[in-house]
């Protein structure tokens, strides 16, 4: 069972207008994210205005945000496209793998029980998504090479719940706990500042050379096994290397922003949907339909409820699951 | 053969039976067990009647019932969707029922208590229609709408999330507390208002054994013994929600127990569904009233929700089960 | 046996002395409650509050199970003889009921769903203690001085109080003449401002102070009374006096110094950020709370002179 949508592809548009598109999505999404925030006097105007206050708030605090919001969609797309590429199955994603609810569970632990975990908040964190993720993957038979879609979703549901439980109960234990836990698991880039931005860009750049170099190899996998095998690629080396680009650029999001689920499923499939299934093109276009998602989603994340922001992780929740759904619509090879 | 099943159905039932003495037997406050069957007689003082009869005693009826509810929910839903993965939470039925909970707390925070479970058991009968009729979108398939059921899950856990992080700590408090699945605070007036509806749904769903076995041979073959699947399977996933959504909306989202229930069941009695689906309810009802008994005995005076428990034991075991499972096909 | 036949006993003298009692009206309907209850459970921290206020010492408090919860300005009065029933969301019935008590006073939001079981106990009475405000936490003194058989008791202290805040209003009013102040919890990850419906926002607007909290300059108020609050949102709100409580240190406030916007707060200008204790000010309600707050705030107004 696999869930491809349109793979025969319906009229898509000539490749140089699509890019064009997606180029003026991202320009309008930066700019929306640049232009709103906390600050409701500083708007577009401000950027040109170049007083202190405007120039400190656009440099210091929307700019690295913006940018990481564009950042952790170019990885969460990527890593999305690798695994699915690399498991030949749509439905893999780290947003799928329980990443989020694992990463809510080592921080429930670190808040109930501050001096039995060895690592600091963020650090149980990363930890916990690590480990959610890990074990949803086996639980697929992701190392043997081949995801069964049933058992993914399966997995990570359970290991979600499984998690859930924990962090349920510190709701119930603390207000104060509970405010944190909610806003930390559902993945927030609020008054995130350059550093972390900066760290984050190195392994988004590393990433994108490393996805641009296997793009082949992918395709070849795509093609199957035994025939990635007679031209030269081996499965095992190609799987080796999507599961490292997919972990990496997963770990580098959230470890700055904590988990934000669907955008590593719903990013490559939208970026199939417009550009087809070549590897080659569907890297950069996936990296940059990611950066224009988040952006969109980072800029309604200061709109949908003021003045209260969002975290941005339940904005895209909130556009990620409904496309979940509608593919499952549209699916069109379920048994 | 039968000599077997009838020792599985003693056993199960002498399990049920012992689980419910410890049910009374244990809590936040020891009470000797000569006081208990004192007090069980209205032979004791006011402060052990009411741990044990206003309590312990309805707490571990409505676990019981609950529990065998969600157990045959889960039953039947893995028949009807001939997937032994499924559960009640696999169709939408939890998330449905959290998210108008929630939506309700934040619109109409003055909303007269005695509303939430009328409005959990219509979130999670909404939450099953959109997914039946999507399902019905298109050739329904078992593996569709189970798809479909998990991304209808997802999305009311997105509003879910939204509500959490824009809404007044206070105003989803008290539903915060139901959505762990919790027995806290439960008394003969919980009990009341859903046993009539749960027995009826019970023997109801015990009575469509057979036919769930007719179906499990496959839609085609029992279309040709005379079956109209479609509305058979409607009926039958009506029950199964009705209980499961019922049930949800007393004890709040207790996770797995529709899932794992029916998998001992399995176990020791087989697949067919006049022998499942009996076994399933006593291991439903042993389930629950066993996390709620260690759930209010492990912490004292902290409470433990039931639901986290049945998630703490029930997830390890689902994995166990999902590793065990050859990758394709069902059952 | 020992345990029941003490129980019988206690319901015989119960009994004996229950003939009378008072109608005390709440949240969630109207109650009899027992004359001079005198095993009282409370289920949220104002209502230990009331009870000091009048020299009462309830029998168990819902204090988190963490006794340090309850401050030194009530074991003062109350001593530390009271059993924990457990969390403030979920109390456990048995301990409660194990205590048997002869009054119960219980929150409306956490616990306004087990008003039925928690009334098979003991007489109990609900009150909106954690959404309220400041004035609604006096109010409800009144109802709980009634329903201890207190009322005079309660009512001289309630006019004390109110007397005692009306001098600190007087001594601060003056200074907070036209400025504005914002009060708020930092904990290791955000920042929440207490909005004007909050209980803490109630206060400062009792002694004078503005609220700058209001989006867009268009009258319109924060309608949750905590708000997640990033540093930009600060900027925005940007209240000449800023008074944060720390449930962690460093907390997430403290990793914003020498950030050009948070230098540039005119709180932060004119040297006007105060520390004050996150759990006195933001869980805790009542009148001795409100003192103690009032204390706090007079003491940082001295600072700025």
């Amino acid at each position: 069972m696999s869930l491809a949508v349109g793979r025969a592809g319906a009229a898509r548009l000539p490749l140089g207008l699509s890019v064009a598109l997606l180029l003026i999505a991202i320009a309008g999404g930066a700019l929306f994210s640049l232009v709103t925030g906390g600050r409701s006097d500083i708007g577009l105007a401000a950027i040109f205005k170049g007083d202190a206050t405007s120039a400190a708030v656009i440099r210091d605090i929307r700019a690295p945000r913006s940018l990481a919001a564009a950042l952790i969609g170019i990885n969460l797309g990527l890593a999305g496209l690798a695994l699915q590429a690399v498991t030949r199955n749509p439905l893999a994603s780290p947003s799928i793998l329980g990443i989020n609810q694992g990463a809510a569970f080592g921080l429930a632990l670190a808040l109930i029980a501050p001096h039995a975990v060895p690592l600091p908040l963020d650090g149980m964190a990363m930890l916990g998504a690590l480990a959610a993720g890990i074990l949803t993957f086996a639980i697929a038979g992701g190392f043997a090479g081949r995801i069964d879609a049933m058992r993914l979703i399966l997995g990570g549901v359970a290991v979600g719940a499984f998690s859930y439980a924990l962090v349920r109960f510190a709701y119930t234990l603390e207000d104060e706990l509970a405010r944190s836990v909610v806003r930390w698991t559902v993945g927030d880039i609020t008054d995130i500042r350059w550093p972390p931005v900066l760290r984050m860009a190195f392994w988004t750049v590393s990433g994108v050379i490393v996805a641009m170099l296997a793009a082949h190899r992918f395709n070849l996998m795509a093609m199957g096994q035994d025939v990635a095998k007679s031209l030269g690629a081996d499965p095992r080396v190609t799987l080796l290397i999507g599961m490292l680009l997919a972990a990496g650029l997963t770990g580098a999001a959230v470890s700055v922003a904590g988990p934000i689920a669907f955008a590593g499923l719903i990013v490559p499939h939208m970026a199939k949907l417009l550009f087809g299934q070549d590897h080659r093109i569907l890297v950069p276009t996936t990296a940059l339909l990611g950066a224009a998602l988040m952006l969109v989603a980072d800029g309604m994340s200061k709109v949908v409820s003021p003045p209260v922001e969002v975290p941005v992780g339940v904005v895209v929740a909130l556009i990620g699951a409904p496309w979940f759904l509608l593919q499952t619509l549209l699916a069109e090879d379920l048994e | 053969m039968t000599g077997r099943l009838g020792l599985t159905y003693a056993l199960l039932g002498a399990a049920a039976l012992a689980v419910a003495v410890l049910s009374l037997a244990v809590g936040a406050v020891r009470v000797p067990p000569g006081v208990i069957i004192n007090t069980l007689f209205g032979l004791d003082g006011p402060t052990q009647d009411f741990i044990i009869n206003a309590s312990r005693v309805p707490r571990t009826l409505l676990s019981a019932l609950t529990g065998a509810s969600l157990a045959l929910s889960g039953a039947i839903i893995q028949a009807i969707l001939r997937n032994p993965l499924a559960s009640p939470k696999i169709i939408g039925i939890n998330s449905g029922a959290a998210l108008a909970v929630l939506l309700a707390a934040i619109a109409v925070p003055d909303l007269p208590l005695g509303w939430q479970p009328l409005i959990a058991i219509a979130g999670g009968i909404a939450a099953v229609s959109i997914v039946y009729a999507m399902a019905e979108f298109r050739p329904i398939s078992p593996a569709r709408l189970a798809l479909i059921g998990i991304a209808v899950g997802f999305t009311c856990d997105a509003g879910v999330d939204f509500i959490l992080v824009t809404a007044d700590t206070y105003d989803i408090s008290a539903p915060m507390i139901w959505m762990t699945g919790s027995l806290w605070g439960r008394g003969w007036q919980h009990l009341e208002a859903v046993w009539p509806f749960l027995t009826v749904l019970i023997a109801l769903g015990l009575a469509l054994a057979f036919r769930l076995d007719l179906i499990r041979l496959g839609a085609a073959q029992a279309t040709s013994l005379g079956m109209n699947v479609r509305i058979e399977r409607l009926v039958m996933l009506a029950v199964a929600t009705l209980l499961a959504a019922i049930s949800v909306s007393v004890v709040g989202v207790l996770g797995f127990v529709g899932l794992i229930a029916p998998h001992i069941a399995r176990a020791l009695v087989g697949g067919a569904s006049r022998q499942l689906l009996p076994a399933s309810l006593l291991i439903g009802a042993v389930l629950v009233m066993l996390a709620d008994a260690a759930g209010r005995a492990i912490l004292p005076p902290i409470e433990v929700s039931a639901g986290v428990l049945t998630a703490l034991f029930g997830a390890p075991f689902f994995i166990y089960l999902l590793l065990n499972r050859p990758s394709h096909g069902d059952e | 046996m020992r345990s029941s036949l003490f129980g019988l006993i206690a319901a015989m003298a119960l009994a004996v002395t229950t003939v009378h009692a008072a109608e005390i009206e709440h949240e969630l309907g109207v109650t009899d409650v027992p004359d001079n209850p005198e095993r009282i459970v409370v289920l949220e921290f104002s209502f230990i509050d009331a009870l000091a206020s009048v020299g009462v010492a309830p029998v168990g408090i819902a204090d988190d199970e963490r006794r340090e919860r309850v401050i030194s300005a009530y074991t003062d009065v109350i001593g530390d003889e009271w059993v924990s029933v457990g969390t403030r969301r979920s109390p456990s019935l048995e301990v409660i009921a194990s205590l048997q008590p002869d009054l119960i006073i219980a929150d409306l939001s956490r616990h306004g769903e087990a008003y039925e079981t928690l009334s098979q106990i003991a007489p109990t009475i609900v009150l909106d203690s954690l959404a309220g405000d400041y004035h609604d936490s006096v109010e409800q003194m009144s109802v709980v001085g009634a329903a201890i058989g207190k009322s005079e008791e309660m009512d001289a202290r309630v006019a004390e109080h109110r007397a005692l805040m009306e001098d600190y209003v007087a001594q601060i009013r003056p200074l907070s003449e036209g400025k504005s102040a914002q009060f708020g919890v930092t904990n290791a990850n955000g920042l929440w401002l207490h909005s004007p419906a909050s209980y803490n926002g109630s206060l400062l607007e009792m002694f004078g102070f503005s609220s700058t909290m209001r989006p867009d300059g268009d009258g319109g108020v924060y309608e949750t009374n905590y708000v997640p609050t990033t540093l930009e949102q600060l900027s925005e709100v940007n209240p000449d006096i800023l008074i944060f409580g720390e449930y962690a240190d460093p907390s997430f406030v403290d990793g914003w110094a020498g950030e050009t916007l948070y230098d540039a707060l005119g709180a932060v200008q004119s040297d006007r950020v105060f520390n004050v204790t996150a759990h006195n000010w933001s869980r805790l309600r009542g009148m001795l709370a409100a003192e103690l707050t009032a204390a706090d705030l007079l003491e940082i107004m001295g600072q700025l002179e």
